[in-house]
């Protein structure tokens, strides 16, 4: 009874692999950019914040008739691919863009952790790949070369608050950090520990809460029994706007709060209302910058006005960030007048530009060169910028 | 006669199918192979306790995660790789044999649910070791030099010998009195005892079984992608992917394993690439499919039958 | 002071914990099924709440029960068209079904209503009780249970239907014999574990934010609650959910966040290993 059974399976198996195999073609296009994008999954908000700037660079750069390249111009196509959310999944998605669709060039994923594993199937091709949201230095540690970032270093967000807060708040003294034990989070929680301990603050809760706690309440009423002069807290939007609520229910009061990245993102101060108000936070970007250099969007001006004629709502620093990525990438197949891989990676490396984004230029690490963070502040639901004083729109309110 | 040796034909002419893709098929198509001779030595593996005993285990992505990271850290202190994943299989199958005669004592929902606390414990014990782990910020695993093809071919070879060895434990314990007992277990567990089947001891004996190649793969996995963290090293998607894979070909047969998986990621690949949005939800929908049409898996179904009747019945077969 | 609070914290945590794993308990009892879809189902409360209030202004106590309702029709029938057809065979198959129906409605839902983390900015505040500070929500939460709990327990021992779905539970082939619809029994079960899914998205869109990212979080929770009051018992869900949070809570305090669940799935399998009944030692619905 068995001995009938195989052959149509195999059948099934044979016709699998070839369709599996199959090119998703697509209309001809000559420079092709690979994207791997965790479109479901707990990191889709994120993706798809990647995917709209960047068909917004697309749409404008093929309008003008493409990148130009040794004097012709090339029409641009974004390849994407959901991974799921699934590590293993954006490795296996970057090597079919590299082999299968043959892309040129790669942007990576959202989130250190993805950006690194991404970062290093490139690598082995000696594909140049620029990423937009991982700024743990970790990240840049192992796959040296092809890897670039256009976040600069965590590094720069921690000694510049920490000298802020103690210029508006002379008495500070007694600090509370607790971090998301995950890449991004952990590092900066870390960070801005030592850095207060180096100014000489008494950071007296130095914790970190595991990948799927649903409670604050056992930390924070720690926090609350040692009477802060500020907390800082990160995390993912989802765990901040917890921490935040449960702050407020159980009567933890400071009069500086910190949490990274909510207050950057819109989507935390929708769930928080008046909560968020008077919450501090650093960010790479911020509109109230003005820069202007080249690409596609000539002044960070130009770039808002566009993005909020889109999308009814202000960009955060991942919206500029990813902007920027494929902004470099243009300016350096442009100035390398060639699409071969290691011309163009040279190009990205010998970067030194100035963009709507902010000045580019990278480390030997691959990572954009560290400078001041601007520092905001959440005050009557909207963004405002504290520092650094050539930006800053508003003033520091103290909570409490 | 024929039909005794025609499953081993067919398992061979897989792995040469699998063995030749950088012939004839792109990187990519080699990564896909890769994949699939990785989850289907995950799935011969998860048979022996859950095809041959009957146990639903969700265990598998502990024993792949523990391998990952016990490869990952006897690498970094300068194992070299190879004897790496020997280390790595050796102390999950000693993990798995001790937990394996805890929790073995619990049957039907509680050892499911036993099985899937391992994976969330051993989670949380790796990412909140942090001296030792790197915690949430993950491990590197010192890359392995060459260029994309050498790599390719390298942990094709490797995860085809762990399939093959995973493939030949399993045709062992087929003919062996444990493959017997187990099957006895799986039938009626009282009745096995009273018949002489000592069913502690095989029970543990098959979900050791079920962890030794699972931390192999773990290790191979770890060193062939360079970097892991504990969120995708302890996936419980992974726990239960690897039993519908099995699910899908036939538990408790030797090649239904094979089978399902090759079915399962193909379905997998035909999907991701069509359906951007909505591939979880047809994945979802090939599962409810296969319980309701398919309750012995692809090999249990009568192809000849359906052949034969196939013009005048319009069955629900082969999600394919 | 700070034990009380921490105790306190503990108690009003657990209560939401419970909320999570009555109906879960439920299923699993009767129907001797494993219900991945619970977290899913959760979470859809959720979103219907908070739409319900985001865009009509509708208070969330007030759209609870509507939403609970709309589970157990949803419940009902999913049990009637899909779960029945395979409610006799082993474990495995029951719980990779639910897990296949789990991920179509997380796809969904992720589709149409994204992942981005929302909530029902009502903020009721806290009660202060000679300085320990007792959140208004999470009393809701805890009201909730109790009632919810209490009701279920109620029906299960004085209504015709409870009746019939304790004697389902115990022997099903010997309840078909006396006339009972067992078919019917499930579907009404099943539908009643949804209800509660959907109560508690209502209460949990006040709490938490609303967010499919964190359905996989609210199953594991249910089952390691199940396990700690004892597998399918309703007053062991409300026991195991309150002890779950106290043992966080006060694990948290003393190791450290970092390492609070660890020690609540440890516990999980250890009781597991020594005493599968539960905490409470109950079994089903004496």
């Amino acid at each position: 009874m068995r001995s009938n059974v195989k052959f149509p399976g195999l059948f099934i198996l044979a016709a699998g692999l070839a369709a599996g195999g199959l090119p998703v073609s697509a209309a001809k296009a000559d420079i092709k950019i690979g994207a791997p994008l965790a479109l479901t999954g707990p990191l889709a908000d994120e993706a798809k914040k990647q995917e709209l700037v960047w068909k917004m660079w697309l749409e404008k750069v093929n309008a003008a008739g493409g990148i130009s390249v040794g004097g012709t111009k090339h029409k641009v196509q974004l390849v994407q691919y959901d991974y799921q959310s699934d590590g293993q999944r954006a490795a296996q998605l970057a090597e079919k863009l590299i082999t299968d669709d043959k892309v040129d060039f790669l942007l990576a994923p959202f989130g250190s952790g993805h950006t690194k594993i991404v970062g290093t199937i490139a690598t082995r091709y000696e594909t140049p790949i620029i990423a937009c949201a991982a700024s743990s230095e970790s990240v840049f540690d192992q796959t040296s070369g092809y890897l670039f970032g256009t976040l600069s270093p965590n590094i720069g967000l921690f000694g510049p608050m920490v000298k802020y807060f103690r210029e508006k708040m002379p008495q500070l003294k007694k600090v509370a950090v607790l971090g998301r034990d995950d890449v991004f989070p952990k590092s900066t929680a870390q960070g801005i520990s030592a850095a207060a301990k180096a100014a000489g603050l008494d950071v007296y809760y130095d914790q970190l809460y595991a990948v799927g706690t649903m409670d604050h309440s056992a930390s924070l009423s720690a926090i609350k029994a040692g009477n802060p002069d500020w907390v800082y807290i990160t995390g993912y939007t989802q765990d901040l706007i917890l921490a935040r609520k449960q702050m407020n229910d159980l009567g933890v009061k400071a009069p500086i709060i910190t949490m990274l990245a909510g207050p950057a993102y819109k989507e935390y101060i929708e769930g928080l209302g008046n909560l968020a108000n008077g919450v501090t936070s650093s960010t790479w970007w911020h509109q109230a910058t003005s820069y202007s250099g080249v690409g596609v969007w000539p002044t960070t001006e130009a770039f808002y006005k566009e993005f909020v004629a889109k999308e009814k709502s202000d960009p955060d620093y991942i919206h500029a960030s990813c902007a920027a990525t494929v902004v470099v990438l243009q300016d350096a197949i442009e100035r390398a007048g060639s699409l071969d891989k290691k011309k163009v990676r040279d190009a990205i490396a010998k970067t030194d530009i100035t963009t709507f984004y902010g000045p580019i230029k990278f480390s030997a690490n691959g990572m954009n060169a560290p400078r001041d963070l601007p520092i905001i502040q959440v005050q009557d639901k909207g963004i405002k910028v504290l520092a650094p004083a050539d930006v800053k729109n508003s003033d520091m309110n103290m909570i409490k | 006669m024929k039909s005794r040796w025609l499953p081993y034909a067919l398992f061979a002419a897989w792995v040469v199918v699998l063995a030749t893709t950088p012939l004839w098929g792109s990187n990519y198509i080699v990564r896909v192979a890769i994949m699939i001779a990785m989850f289907t030595g995950l799935t011969l593996s998860w048979n022996f306790i859950g095809g041959f005993a009957g146990y639903p285990s969700f265990s598998t992505a502990a024993f792949f995660g523990i391998g990952c990271y016990a490869g990952a850290l006897a690498q970094r202190a300068g194992v070299p790789m190879v004897l790496a994943w020997i280390v790595a299989t050796v102390v999950v199958g000693a993990i798995a044999a001790a937990l394996g005669a805890i929790i073995l004592k619990m049957r039907g929902h509680y050892f499911a649910i036993a099985s899937i606390g391992i994976v969330e414990v051993a989670r949380l014990i790796i990412s909140s070791w942090g001296s030792l782990t790197g915690g949430g910020d993950g491990l590197n695993v010192p890359l392995m030099s060459g260029g994309p093809n050498a790599v390719a071919r390298i942990f094709l070879l490797v995860m085809i010998v762990i399939m093959i060895m995973s493939f030949i434990v399993t045709v062992i314990v087929d003919r062996s009195r444990l493959g017997f007992g187990l099957r006895c277990i799986q039938q009626n567990e009282d009745a096995a005892n009273m018949v002489g089947v000592n069913n502690r001891l095989y029970k543990v004996i098959a979900y050791t079984l079920s962890a030794l190649f699972c931390g192999t793969i773990g290790a191979a996995h770890a060193s062939w992608t360079g970097y892991i963290d504990p969120s995708d090293s302890f996936s419980i998607l992974m726990s239960v992917k690897v039993p519908v894979m099995c699910l899908l070909g036939g538990p408790g047969t030797l090649l239904g394993p094979v089978i399902g998986t090759a079915a399962f990621m193909m379905l997998e690949e035909v999907f991701w690439a069509n359906f951007l949005d909505y591939n979880r939800a047809i994945l979802g929908a090939v599962i409810v499919i296969l319980i309701f049409f398919l309750p012995g898996g692809l090999l249990a179904l009568r192809y000849r039958d359906i052949a034969r009747r196939f013009g005048l019945l319009r069955e629900p077969k082969m999600a394919a | 002071m700070v034990y009380v609070q921490t105790l306190v914290n503990g108690i009003v945590l657990g209560a939401l914990y419970a909320c999570l794993a009555v109906g879960f308990s439920l299923v699993w009892g009767v129907l001797n099924v494993i219900n991945m879809l619970h977290g899913s189902v959760i979470i859809f409360g959720g979103y219907l709440t908070f739409f319900a209030w985001h865009s009509y202004g509708i208070h969330p106590l007030f759209a609870l029960p509507v939403v609970a309702a709309f589970m157990f029709l949803i419940g009902y029938v999913t049990q009637l068209l899909m779960i029945n057809r395979v409610i006799d065979q082993p474990v495995l198959t029951t719980l990779t079904l639910t897990f296949g129906l789990d991920l179509i409605l997380y796809n969904f839902m992720t589709v149409y209503y994204t992942a981005t983390p929302r909530r029902v900015t009502l903020d009721l505040g806290a009660l202060d009780l000679f300085g320990i500070a007792v959140p208004v929500d999470r009393v809701f939460g805890m009201v909730l249970a109790l009632a919810l709990t209490g009701l279920l327990y109620l029906v299960l021992r004085r209504s015709r239907i409870g009746r019939a779905i304790v004697a389902v539970r115990m022997d099903s082939a010997a309840a078909a014999l006396m006339g009972i619809k067992v078919d019917r029994i499930y579907a009404i079960t099943f539908g009643i574990g949804a209800l509660m899914a959907g109560a508690t998205g209502a209460i949990f869109a006040m709490v938490y934010p609303v967010t499919t990212n964190l359905s996989g979080t609210y199953l594991g929770k249910a089952f390691v609650v199940c396990v700690i009051g004892g597998l399918g018992s309703v007053p062991g869900a409300l026991a195991g959910g309150i002890v779950l949070g106290i043992v966080e809570s006060f694990a948290g305090q003393f190791f450290g966040p970092q390492h609070a669940l660890t020690v609540g799935f440890l516990l999980m399998l250890i009781l597991l290993v020594v005493k599968p009944t539960g905490l409470t030692g109950i079994k089903g619905y004496e």
